[in-house]
């Protein structure tokens, strides 16, 4: 009985089979390799020489000075649309690949390793020649992307470096040790204007540890504050300054919260809370909301990625400052290398590398701004919609 | 339709799935110009999808036993990170490891199958517990941090068979061999079957039912070969898919074949019954929670194998594919119904769902509505067919 | 038309797959009477009750219900309790975490602006408490009350729906003495409330002294009424209505051929492991030869069933002591596998519940408590899986298209001959049947007992629980009476007869 099941489950796939070589198009045999294939998915390619590498890299180059007039395909992979930055990445992305004549393909992966993996194999099974991956874990793509290199598409990391794989070309993303460095300073420069004289109550928050960023982050604002720790200047009350003890578990930002809640409960009974490292502004606005709630005064916090609300914020004087990493300015910059790509330049030139474990790849920095009430009019100048939420 | 019953045997309806899956490949393939169905891509849905398979595999039998085990995402992303932790940190060999992270399951499944089997705690809290326990485990230890796992996994999660042989094939070799053997293999059982079928009945069946179902099965096992095997040079049937196969075979045998698995079987139809009939019911959910953990870890390795490193969130949610590719698949909440081969077709389903849409573009969020509502359907439409058939 | 009755039920025939559960019965009920009805297990009377209070509802039998005078078509219980028609059942029905208000009111609720007024309804269950006379708190959680207070709760709900005849199913089976005198008395004081009791039981001296009217019922039909006056019934007359039936030629001749005594069990002792202290079994204490039928007559809950699953393995109750000597070696069998390879077979009561998987097919159950045999290399050999099937299904005429359909297609009759398969497969030496025959029409009834006979030929040792006396006494070389987990008696099947093992099973000697 069981048996048969199984072969006639066989045996069904075989009828399916057998319908389908007839829709299976112009891929047959090795002999009838269709030139109207994408070129990096046809074994006809690969079948000519044996050295394969070469014909591969220029393969996409012949293509994309065809892409001149009929357009390339680009895939982008993003981890998910669940905060501002990446649901506008996935719009601009669009727009600006659209308008540039490409083929765009963009997915959002929910946060899902897996999902993200299955959908950057649809990507190159689609032909993309190039494919932009914000990753949702950086160190989990590495056989994927492998096999896209072996495909011979080009891989651009987005946003987050691209660890633990051979299969990464470039990385666009804002320096993030810089980043850090601009939120400790914003940080001091609002504890002086706001609460005082020195010795200032500060805690400490980092991101999300799977975020390769989140760790430089936390690095970069260090290096501002640690000197300032020693001496006396600033007070860390609760004593928490490991990256591992300050960070924020996904970047979520209700952990933050009870986290900022734990510490007011055990630490500021008596005292005021002056100001607060946050990696991010959705963890800013959480601990801002964490000390109304205990009935602090509301403390100098830091923020990065100039969300709607936080400029809000921002320009109500809730949130001292925040760090825009102009989403536009970081898709514009990866639409340039895809533009130098697709015309068969390849990758740009760049004088920073980041080691990903593997190799050294190539990384393009875009400085971020920071932004407080005082210059928010001007940051914002160019983006309308930003400019909306400064009404006086 | 009576030559066709001659063939595939008296009930039909239990191919409606299979019919299905046909159906699915087929539409997507049109739909997506013919994406589908090429070597690159079926080695994709294979190795992109074994891990959930293998998890499946555990699952059917911890279903039918009449039970549910919600913590076999996290036990796969406990076992994972201590192997990728202790390979890395104390440097131990690729192989040590794997015996670390099957040792993990083991422990992982043993816990649970007491919980359930000596102290009566239902599956669904006791794993549910462990979901708990083993993803909170899994955060702990890494720090939420992914750790990269020795290259050599990457041959469980992502590699291939290797090339060998005369090149005149136009095929991997490893490849045709492995399908030349699955037709041998098939032919002689079904040649046993045949010269066997008139002993106990005493009237020997004819011989062209075989005939057609040996020529269709080798027409099918050739295809596929040459579907997996004729992609890019250095490509193959994939290593995860071929633990798959050989975790598919294995778990037959026990199902089908062995005391155990008609012990499975007995205590989730009539748990009173089996009881009388000297099943030792304790015994048997002990050994089915701790199978489904130790396949759990066997999941975590073939996906850590692919992603090159264990990720603090691996596993999340897992469960609920695997719970969905058995019920699909036809098994029964109230236990006692289920099969290996019915399993593995529904979470085929499954897989070339998401894989064709993904192919065809379609975002996430809709691919979970539409995997929601293909759920619902395959099973409301086994209900309904039972309800007729009694 | 009603001519004084408040409920008649005329000709009423209840089929079921395979068996008439009820023929032709006619049931008339006086108002303000307590009327009782008794007859063996499996005689009709629950079907009968299930009938009245719409559990099958108007249409799945045939005849007709009028209740005062008016016809009646009941499509569940709901119809019937608001007709004033409520069934208490044997088991009771009430929710154990919730309280005394709760269970009365359940479904009942008294809803005011969609929420429920708790205070009019704990003062209502103080009220209905106090007419069944039950003095406690009505917020008291059931699971709290002893058995006798439950079953008076579950009166007063019965009260709060208007009752008008109160159907009570062998209302103390689980009472004590004390209980079963005061529920007694409740009832004589609802029929001076002008309510109608009917009560099911087979305990003649309760009969005798609450009941107006008896009404018997043999093998699905009315045998007989007799009215009760002044408290006096004569017993032997309902006894003899209650099994009355001709021993005709319904069981095939036989010569025993009795060896030596194989199966001997000693003092044995079991306590329910759900009542701490009530004992199952009593210092039980029998013998079987090789060869023998042994028969174990008593009523239902008299610790029969439970005797026999705890000498299959423990498999029942919590042991407290007592030998067990198999061909003159003791023998200690802690589980059911041990006492399958100690060649002890039990073929339960419970046929669908307990003795078959409904979801497997013949040939995998026929075979399924004796893996080991059909083992080849380790795996399961379907060749022999099939060649054991095949050779049940022919020496035992199971009637079945193949022997790979499912078991829950098979006739009653069908299913117990593979049950018994099952049971033959694993080669035992002591065979316990308990209730084989139960549910099975009278065809696949005989050839059953010709099978019990072969089996006793080939030198088995045969216990036979049954709770119809004449089975026994057809098929039996010996029987032992069982009553409140005791042995009660043990007599010679030539010298048995039906009225004498009835004694037997209703009192202590």
């Amino acid at each position: 009985m069981k048996a048969k099941k199984a072969v006639s489950l066989l045996m069904a796939a075989a009828l399916a089979a057998t319908m389908l070589t007839g829709c299976g198009g112009g891929r047959g045999t090795e002999e009838a390799a269709a030139p109207a294939e994408t070129p990096a998915d046809t074994p006809a390619a690969v079948e000519e020489t044996a050295e394969g590498e070469n014909t591969e890299n220029t393969e996409p180059e012949k293509a994309a000075e065809s892409s001149a007039a009929g357009g390339g395909i680009v895939g982008v992979a993003l981890p998910w649309l669940g905060t501002q930055n990446w649901a506008e990445a996935e719009v601009m992305f669009k727009e600006q690949l659209e308008a540039a004549g490409y083929k765009a393909i963009i997915q959002a992966a929910d946060q899902k390793v897996p999902q993200q993996q299955q959908q950057i194999e649809s990507m190159i099974e689609n032909g993309a020649q190039v494919i932009v991956v914000g990753p949702v874990d950086g160190s989990q793509l590495g056989s994927v992307l492998e096999k896209a290199k072996d495909a011979g598409v080009y891989v651009i990391g987005y946003d987050r470096l691209l660890e633990n794989t051979t299969g990464v070309d470039g990385v666009v993303q804002f320096g993030s040790v810089k980043t850090g460095e601009l939120q400790a300073q914003a940080l001091l420069q609002g504890l002086k204007e706001l609460k005082g004289e020195a010795p200032y109550n500060i805690e400490l928050f980092g991101g999300g540890p799977a975020d390769p960023n989140a760790p430089n982050f936390f690095t970069g604002a260090m290096s501002v504050l640690q000197p300032l720790i020693d001496d006396g200047t600033l007070v860390v009350v609760s004593g928490q300054t490991d990256f591992t003890q300050c960070a924020t578990v996904d970047w979520d930002n209700s952990k933050a919260q009870s986290r900022m809640d734990a510490i007011l409960a055990g630490n500021y009974s008596d005292i005021e809370i002056d100001g607060v490292l946050s990696p991010n502004d959705g963890i800013a606005r959480a601990i801002i909301t964490s000390c109304e709630n205990a009935g602090q005064p509301i403390p100098v916090v830091s923020g990065l990625d100039a969300e709607n609300e936080s400029v809000e914020w921002v320009w109500s004087g809730r949130q001292y400052s925040t760090v825009a990493k102009p989403t536009d300015a970081l898709v514009g910059q990866t639409v340039s290398i895809i533009d130098s790509l697709l015309s068969g330049n390849g990758m740009p030139a760049t004088d920073v590398t980041a080691n990903n474990g593997v190799i050294d790849v190539p990384i393009y920095e875009l400085p971020p701004v920071v932004v407080t009430k005082d210059n928010a009019k001007e940051v914002f100048a160019d983006d309308p919609d930003r400019m909306a939420l400064l009404k006086d | 339709m009576k030559y066709i019953k001659k063939v595939l045997g008296e009930d039909l309806r239990q191919y409606t799935m299979v019919v299905a899956l046909a159906a699915l490949i087929i539409i997507f393939n049109i739909a997506s110009g013919g994406k589908m169905i090429t070597s690159s891509n079926f080695q994709n849905l294979i190795s992109g999808n074994a891990y959930v398979l293998v998890l499946a595999l555990g699952m059917l039998m911890v279903i039918v036993i009449g039970q549910i085990d919600l913590s076999v995402g996290s036990v796969a992303g406990f076992a994972s990170m201590v192997m990728a932790i202790t390979a890395r940190q104390f440097n131990l060999p690729w192989y040590v490891a794997i015996l670390v992270a099957l040792a993990i399951g083991m422990i992982a499944g043993a816990w649970q199958g007491f919980f359930l089997s000596r102290l009566g705690i239902p599956g669904f809290i006791t794993t549910l517990g462990g979901m708990m326990i083993f993803r909170g485990g899994v955060i702990w230890i890494s720090n939420s941090i992914s750790v990269p796992v020795p290259s050599e996994l990457k041959w469980f999660g992502a590699g291939y068979l290797p090339e060998w042989g005369p090149a005149f094939t136009g095929m991997n070799n490893s490849t045709l061999l492995l399908g030349m053997i699955a037709i041998v293999v098939y032919i002689i059982i079904q040649m046993k079957k045949y010269t066997h079928s008139g002993d106990v009945t005493g009237e020997k069946e004819v011989f062209w039912p075989f005939a057609v179902r040996i020529g269709i099965v080798a027409a099918v096992i050739g295809y596929v070969t040459w579907l997996f095997g004729s992609g890019r040079p250095g490509t193959s049937f994939p290593i995860p898919g071929l633990i798959l196969v050989i975790l598919i075979i294995l778990y037959y045998l026990v199902t089908e074949r062995t005391s155990f698995g008609r012990h499975v079987y007995a205590v989730g139809g009539n748990k009173s019954a089996a009881e009388l009939s000297g099943v030792n019911v304790r015994r048997t959910y002990f050994l089915t929670m701790l199978n489904m953990s130790v396949l759990a870890a066997v999941a975590g390795i073939l996906f850590v194998g692919r992603s090159t490193a264990a990720g603090p969130a691996d596993g999340t949610s897992w469960e609920m594919d695997a719970i969905a590719s058995v019920f699909i698949g036809g098994a029964s909440v109230s236990g006692g119904v289920g099969t290996v081969i019915a399993t593995m077709v529904g979470g085929l389903v499954m897989a070339v769902l998401n894989n064709g849409l993904m192919l065809m573009g379609v975002g996430a969020d809709k691919t979970q509505v539409i995997k929601g509502f293909v759920l619902l359907a395959a099973v409301a439409f086994d209900v309904y067919n039972k309800k007729n058939r009694g | 038309m009603s001519d004084g009755y408040i409920l008649q039920m005329k000709n009423i025939t209840k089929k079921f797959p395979g068996v008439k559960a009820l023929s032709d019965v006619t049931l008339e009920v006086s108002e303000a009477s307590i009327h009782a009805i008794c007859g063996e297990n499996g005689a009709g009377k629950s079907t009968l009750m299930k009938v009245l209070s719409g559990v099958y509802p108007y249409g799945s039998y045939d005849g007709e219900i009028f209740f005062q005078g008016k016809k009646m078509t009941f499509k569940n219980i709901k119809d019937s309790e608001r007709t004033g028609i409520v069934i208490i059942h044997q088991e009771l029905t009430m929710i154990p975490e919730l309280s005394v208000t709760e269970n009365i009111f359940m479904g009942n609720e008294i809803v005011e602006k969609g929420l429920i007024n708790w205070e009019k309804e704990r003062r209502r269950t103080r009220e209905l408490l106090e007419k069944v006379g039950l003095h406690i708190d009505p917020n008291t959680i059931i699971k709290n009350l002893g058995v006798g207070q439950q079953q008076l709760v579950e009166i007063a709900k019965a009260l709060s729906k208007n009752v008008k005849v109160l159907i009570l199913d062998e209302p103390t089976s689980s009472l004590n003495e004390a209980d079963s005198e005061n529920l007694l008395r409740l009832m004589l004081e609802l029929k001076e409330q002008g309510i109608t009791c009917i009560m099911i039981s087979h305990k003649l001296n309760e009969i005798a002294a609450v009941s107006d009217y008896v009404t018997v019922i043999r093998d699905g039909k009315t045998v007989d009424g007799y009215a009760v006056e002044a408290g006096r019934v004569d017993e032997n007359k309902i006894i003899k209505a209650m099994v009355g039936r001709e021993i005709e030629n319904r069981y095939p001749e036989h010569t025993p051929k009795i060896g030596e005594v194989i199966f001997e069990v000693s003092d044995w002792r079991v306590e329910d492991a759900k009542v701490p202290g009530k004992m199952l079994c009593k210092d039980s204490a029998f013998y079987v030869r090789a060869g023998e039928i042994v028969g174990f007559a008593g009523l239902m809950g008299a610790g029969r069933t439970e005797l026999m699953r705890s000498l299959f393995g423990k498999s029942m109750g919590t042991f407290r002591g007592g030998k067990m000597k198999i061909g003159g070696r003791e023998v200690r069998i802690n589980s059911v596998r041990e006492a399958i390879k100690n060649r002890i077979a039990y073929v339960p009561e419970d046929r669908k519940g307990l003795g078959l998987n409904l979801l497997d097919t013949i040939r995998k159950t026929v075979v399924s408590a004796n893996l080991d045999v059909i083992k080849t290399k380790g795996l399961l050999d379907f060749d022999k899986e099939r060649a054991a099937s095949e050779k049940y299904r022919n020496s035992l005429k199971i009637k079945c298209r193949d022997v790979g359909v499912g078991v829950n297609t098979l006739s009653g009759g069908n299913q117990q001959k593979v049950v018994l398969s099952k049971w033959m497969f694993t080669e035992p030496d002591i065979l316990i049947l308990d209730e084989p025959t139960r549910g099975i029409d009278v065809g696949a009834k005989y050839e059953i007992y010709k099978l019990i006979h072969q089996l006793a030929d080939q030198g088995k040792a045969i216990i036979l629980v049954s709770s119809e006396l004449p089975e026994l006494l057809g098929m039996a070389d010996r029987i032992y009476t069982i009553f409140e987990g005791k042995i009660t008696g043990e007599i010679s099947a030539k010298e048995a007869d039906q009225e004498m093992l009835m004694k037997k099973m209703t009192t202590t000697a």
